[in-house]
């Protein structure tokens, strides 16, 4: 055999085997593990960023509401006054729009 | 794989489709595996180093812009976490642990001394030479797309394959086959 065929039949006995089902898996458990990584992280970071916008929109509102509690008391009782004011407002034009019709 | 084919799991695999990058995976693993098994000289670091190129290609799939194929762009990955691999860990361990890898066989059909040989005259290239080597004689893979994931100019690449594999010819001429 000449040295060149040698050269390649050494070359050729580095090859990895045509099947290999252990490699395969090993990849795409290490890349799912990556993933999952990537996106915990991810869901992190935003419900931090979040939890920081929201605190930093809380303060100052604290404040107020702490030096006007009772106009805040007030409000909170005419909002929610309006609320039911509309929610029955609703019911009894779906009631009267029924009775008319049916 | 057709380059339409590989497109298009490329495009499955960015929007997330794991099985389109397992496809990936499968088309492309050996030519990845064996390029590396050369060029580190040791099979199961390469594996190992494999596995990792392929998993950053998959962590860094947005970033693929298809100027190269599919199988380059892992190649270079690979090979840059081996070179820097070595570069930490110092060669002498490749020949500690090649007979190893002998042991354990693979798919040998050249004479155990051949290889042994082959081993240790690969060993001894200087890094890119042994990379270009490894791509272009063991995989088949152009000079000029080598040179892409080399990063070196396309004369350089035929230059160190042409020197390299006369060295390997010489070394394989000592062991007398």
């Amino acid at each position: 055999m000449d040295n060149e065929a040698r050269l390649m039949r050494a070359m050729a006995a580095a090859s990895p085997p045509s099947v290999d089902p252990g490699f395969m898996i090993a990849v795409m458990e290490a890349a799912e593990r990556q993933r999952f990584r990537a996106e915990t992280a991810h869901r992190l970071l935003r419900v931090a960023g979040m939890a920081a916008a929201a605190a930093a929109l809380a303060a100052p509102f604290w404040g107020w509401a702490a030096a006007n509690a009772e106009a805040l008391q007030n409000g909170i009782l005419m909002a929610g006054g309006l609320l039911a004011l509309v929610a029955f407002t609703r019911v009894m034009t779906q009631r009267a729009t029924a009775a008319l019709h049916g | 794989m057709s380059p339409d084919e590989e497109a298009r799991l490329i495009a499955a695999a960015r929007s997330g489709d794991s099985r389109a990058f397992a496809a990936l995976v499968g088309a492309h693993r050996q030519a990845v595996r064996g390029f590396l098994r050369r060029f580190t000289g040791h099979w199961a670091d390469a594996d190992d180093i494999a596995q990792e190129a392929f998993v950053t290609a998959w962590r860094k799939l947005s970033r693929f812009e298809g100027r190269s194929t599919f199988r380059s762009w892992v190649s270079g990955i690979g090979f840059r976490i081996a070179r820097d691999a070595r570069r930490a860990h110092g060669r002498s361990t490749v020949r500690d642990t090649a007979w190893a890898d002998h042991q354990d066989g693979g798919e040998a059909t050249a004479p155990l001394e051949d290889r042994i040989a082959l081993e240790a005259a690969m060993a001894d290239l200087p890094d890119e030479q042994r990379a270009a080597v490894a791509m272009c004689l063991g995989e088949g893979f152009s000079h000029s797309e080598a040179a892409g994931i080399l990063n070196l100019p396309l004369g350089t690449v035929k230059s160190h394959v042409a020197r390299g594999r006369e060295r390997l010819l010489r070394a394989l001429e000592t062991t007398d086959g």
